[in-house]
């Protein structure tokens, strides 16, 4: 079984943001980066099919700057074969419809059985990478993707409702699943497996050379939020107060 | 007894029954020499001197054994004492059944003046330890233990037999009784080696060889550009005991004194060192007879450990018993199997070089910047630093303010990141050795370092200097500050309120050697100073050590129980030394004391010095 992981790498989600000088992306640089959450179980999921099967690749497949490297270094050591960099600055990476073409054109002559993606990056959270690239390719897709079962030619998928509900879903193979986090133990990278990955192939492509949407999406404007805090001393007695602290959650908070 | 003739059918059945047993001995103590011999790197004769002088304070005087059990430990100590009165007697009834007798009948007799009322010292020493083994038995001391209850009974019986051998016996009398004393000296050498009673041989020997440094975790160096084979070398060691460690697990003696001291294990946990760090490598090392044992321990307890290192600081027979770093190295090098926020820590650690992933302190920008003409670099910490307790940062100032009232000179360093301490005890010995590299070359010119964290101050001084010499020397801010104060640098008065206890950190007391410095602080400014009822190197941890400041869930109570004793000890204030207690004593404290007492105090010690100050 040959599975494709597309790794992302994002700001650590403590890190403290900067609009950068136009106003157009953040300040990257001092920023502390990390794997994205959700394509980290991801990958997890993709390893233990792979020992499970006993066979295939696992390849990873990463859109972003040179820094990229060190996740996808990252997942060799955790056990990946090999992996495809596709080399993009900002504002190349912002925008996953072009990201998908992307992708989808540096893994055309790969022969995949499955796709897995995190469900949504943790910077730009616009959750659709995964299910664009599948239907580009002509997989099967699925999102909220908890729980997986490799069959036959096919492949059974628990994947997350709303109100704790779940979903068992049977569907064919070649599919491109979006991967919910907490549905595996990610494992660290071993000692072993950080040095044999120094040798494992990363083949490196241009965003700008792959990519055939003409029409970038840009960002007009970003702004951090500034959320203060108001602090309201009520005062008087305990019918002004009371009286006070309805209209507060009526008209102020809004609480029906 | 001159008189007293044996036969040679006797003495052929003595010669064959001494040589059997005495065999039989060599044979199983050799057996367990030759797996301690395969073990890593060699059992250590520097410092001569003192090494012996360890012996003769923890053997012969029992310093150990009786501190923390004094009765238990001195009825032990009466047994003990007992061996040796009666080396010279066993001797020479040996040589009496050869019929070659060492000494003068008249000797033994006056010997006897002395030998029978310690007789009844040893007697009455293996009838109390018997009493409290099988009538009060203790819970650390585990399941009873048949070969103890045989080991009592020969015991009594040699006394007994002895104290009968002196009276005026008749020749048939005197010789049963000589038999029934010979026969259980040689069932004792049966016995010792194949039981915990090994210790009688191996306890001298392994407190000889124990390590100075404590923790004695062994350095893992990797380097990255190695070849395969190299690396594969590498790690296949991290399974393999060292002698020394393969000497601790044939002298334990099974008392379980780790296991009652260790916090995890206090706190609820399932770490229970005795049996997790030691008796479980036992069998493993017998069966395989070799060293390669140590991917058997028990994971889930390593996990648990705060590396406290009370359990090796309280053994008596000189046990290094701690383990955790032995399994936390194996799970993070080559199984890659890590707690999910470790690596999260791991990963803050390797993108920004300190515990939070963050860019930038306020308070490091705050204070003065390190250069070469200044005395002391004042190395904050990620705790400080990046305020992992934000109330910390005034303990920071009020140690400032002391230096500067002192006209001490000091800088921080701007890219100082961490000592490493969490990476190190975790077992990610990759990330610790990134840190160290750069931290050692940050520190390249300064001669002195001086931090408020003790875990920053075992890591940059004695961890660091195990794997290759470091130019500067460590102080923790308590050791300048008695400096200061002994040397009228600065000026306090005794005005600090209320009841003022100190917590003693793990770090601090145990692995530098320091209980007296910030109690020379504390009381130069209180005259209401009460210690915890385990204090010293016999601190309780507070729980944070190891990593476990990091962990998210914890299922024991680890963590609160040092807060509970301090309220328990009714102090109003409680002085630490270490940033971690100080986080871990006000997360508990608030929670554990009762409604009707006012809040206890949680201050560093620089924060009481600092308030009793007289500036002028
Ligand atoms: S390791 Fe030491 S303290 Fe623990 S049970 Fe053995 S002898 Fe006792
Ligand atoms: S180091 Fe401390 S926590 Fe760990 S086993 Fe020993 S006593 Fe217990």
């Amino acid at each position: 079984m040959n599975i494709c992981v597309l790794i992302k790498q994002v700001p650590g989600s403590e890190a403290q943001f900067n609009v950068s000088g136009d106003g157009s992306w953040i300040q990257e640089t001092e920023l502390p980066y990390e794997m994205n959450e959700s394509d980290n179980y991801a990958l997890e999921e993709a390893l233990q099919i792979r020992e499970q099967k006993g066979a295939g690749e696992v390849v990873i497949v990463s859109l972003g700057p040179d820094r990229c490297q060190k996740v996808i270094r990252e997942a060799l050591a955790k056990g990946a074969d090999r992996a495809i960099h596709i080399n993009a600055d900002a504002p190349y990476n912002t925008d996953p419809y072009s990201i998908a073409s992307a992708l989808a054109n540096a893994v055309k002559d790969e022969r995949f059985d499955l796709v897995l993606s995190g469900l949504q990056s943790d910077d730009l959270g616009f959750g659709q990478t995964g299910v664009i690239l599948g239907e580009m390719l002509g997989m099967t897709t699925a999102t909220l993707v908890v729980g997986t079962e490799v069959q036959e030619g096919k492949i059974k998928v628990k994947r997350e409702l709303e109100a704790g509900w779940f979903q068992w879903q049977t569907m064919d193979l070649p599919a491109s699943l979006a991967i919910q986090s907490g549905l595996n133990t990610p494992r660290y990278p071993s000692l072993k497996g950080i040095m044999t990955a120094k040798k494992k192939e990363i083949k490196k492509l241009n965003f700008v050379d792959i990519c055939n949407v003409d029409e970038l999406q840009s960002f007009a404007g970003l702004s951090v939020q500034h959320a203060e805090k108001q602090t309201e001393m009520i005062e008087g007695n305990i019918d002004q107060i009371v009286n006070r602290l309805v209209d507060v959650f009526k008209n102020e908070i809004r609480i029906n | 007894m001159d008189n007293f003739q044996f036969s040679s059918i006797e003495k052929i059945i003595l010669t064959l029954s001494t040589l059997t047993c005495l065999g039989s001995f060599s044979y199983e103590v050799w057996r367990r020499f030759k797996i301690v011999l395969k073990g890593r790197e060699s059992l250590p004769f520097d410092q001569f001197g003192k090494r012996c002088w360890r012996v003769v304070r923890e053997v012969l005087f029992h310093e150990k054994v009786m501190s923390g059990r004094f009765w238990p430990g001195l009825m032990h100590g009466l047994v003990f004492w007992g061996f040796l009165v009666f080396g010279l007697i066993t001797i020479n009834h040996f040589a009496t059944g050869f019929g070659v007798p060492l000494l003068s009948s008249s000797f033994h007799h006056a010997y006897s003046y002395f030998g029978i009322p310690f007789a009844i010292l040893v007697l009455i020493g293996i009838i109390a330890l018997a009493y409290r083994r099988f009538i009060t038995r203790p819970k650390y001391l585990g399941k009873t233990s048949p070969t103890s209850g045989l080991v009592a009974v020969f015991i009594a019986i040699l006394m007994l037999t002895y104290i009968f051998g002196e009276w005026d016996l008749s020749p048939l009398v005197w010789k049963i009784n000589w038999w029934l004393h010979t026969s259980v000296i040689l069932g004792f050498l049966w016995l010792v080696p194949r039981s915990k009673h090994l210790h009688l041989v191996l306890a001298p020997v392994n407190i000889f060889f124990k390590p100075f440094i404590l923790p004695d975790h062994t350095p893992v160096e990797i380097d990255l550009e190695a070849s395969e084979e190299e690396l594969d070398n590498m790690l296949a060691s991290l399974t393999k005991m060292t002698m020394n460690q393969a000497l601790d697990v044939f002298s334990c003696v099974e008392c379980g004194r780790c296991t009652e001291v260790c916090p995890a294990n206090r706190g609820g946990g399932i770490l229970d060192p005795k049996n997790h760090f030691m008796l479980d490598l036992r069998d493993p090392l017998m069966e395989t007879g070799d060293v390669d044992v140590l991917a058997q321990l028990n994971v889930e307890a390593g996990w648990e450990c705060t590396t406290c290192q009370a359990c090796t600081d309280v053994c008596p027979v000189g046990n290094n018993v701690e383990k955790s770093d032995e399994i936390r190295r194996l799970e993070v090098l080559v199984e890659g199997k890590v707690p999910q926020e470790y690596q999260k820590l791991f990963n803050n650690l390797q993108e920004s070089g300190n515990t939070e992933g963050a860019f930038s302190s306020p308070l490091a920008d705050s204070l003065p910047r390190y250069n070469s003409e200044m005395e002391y670099v004042l190395w904050l910490g990620c705790f400080a630093r990046y305020g992992l307790d934000p109330d910390f940062e005034n303990s920071v100032r009020s140690f400032t303010k002391i230096l500067d009232a002192a006209k001490v000179s000091y800088g921080v360093l701007e890219k100082e990141h961490c000592s490493g301490d969490p990476a190190n005890r975790l077992g990610d010995k990759l990330t610790f050795s990134m840190l160290r590299g750069h931290n050692v070359k940050e520190l390249g010119g300064a001669k002195k370092v001086v931090t408020l964290c003790p875990h920053c101050a075992v890591n940059l001084g004695s961890e660091y200097a195990k794997y290759g010499e470091i130019n500067y020397k460590v102080e923790h801010h308590t050791q300048v500050i008695e400096r200061l104060l002994n040397e009228d640098k600065i000026i306090v008065e005794k005005g600090e309120k209320g009841k003022v206890t100190f917590h003693d950190p793990c770090n601090l007391s145990r692995m530098m050697d320091e209980v007296d410095a910030p109690r020379k602080a504390i009381t130069s400014v209180t005259n209401d100073f009460m210690e915890l009822e385990e204090s010293g190197r016999k601190t309780l941890c507070c729980g944070a050590g190891g990593g476990l400041w990091w962990k998210k869930e914890t299922k024991g109570r680890t963590h609160l129980v040092r807060a509970e004793q301090v309220v328990e000890s009714g102090a109003d204030t409680v002085v630490t030394g270490c940033n971690f207690c100080y986080g871990m004593m006000k997360q508990g404290l608030g929670a554990l004391t009762p409604d009707d007492r006012s809040a206890i105090n949680v201050k560093d010690v620089a924060d009481i010095v600092a308030e009793n100050m007289i500036t002028s």
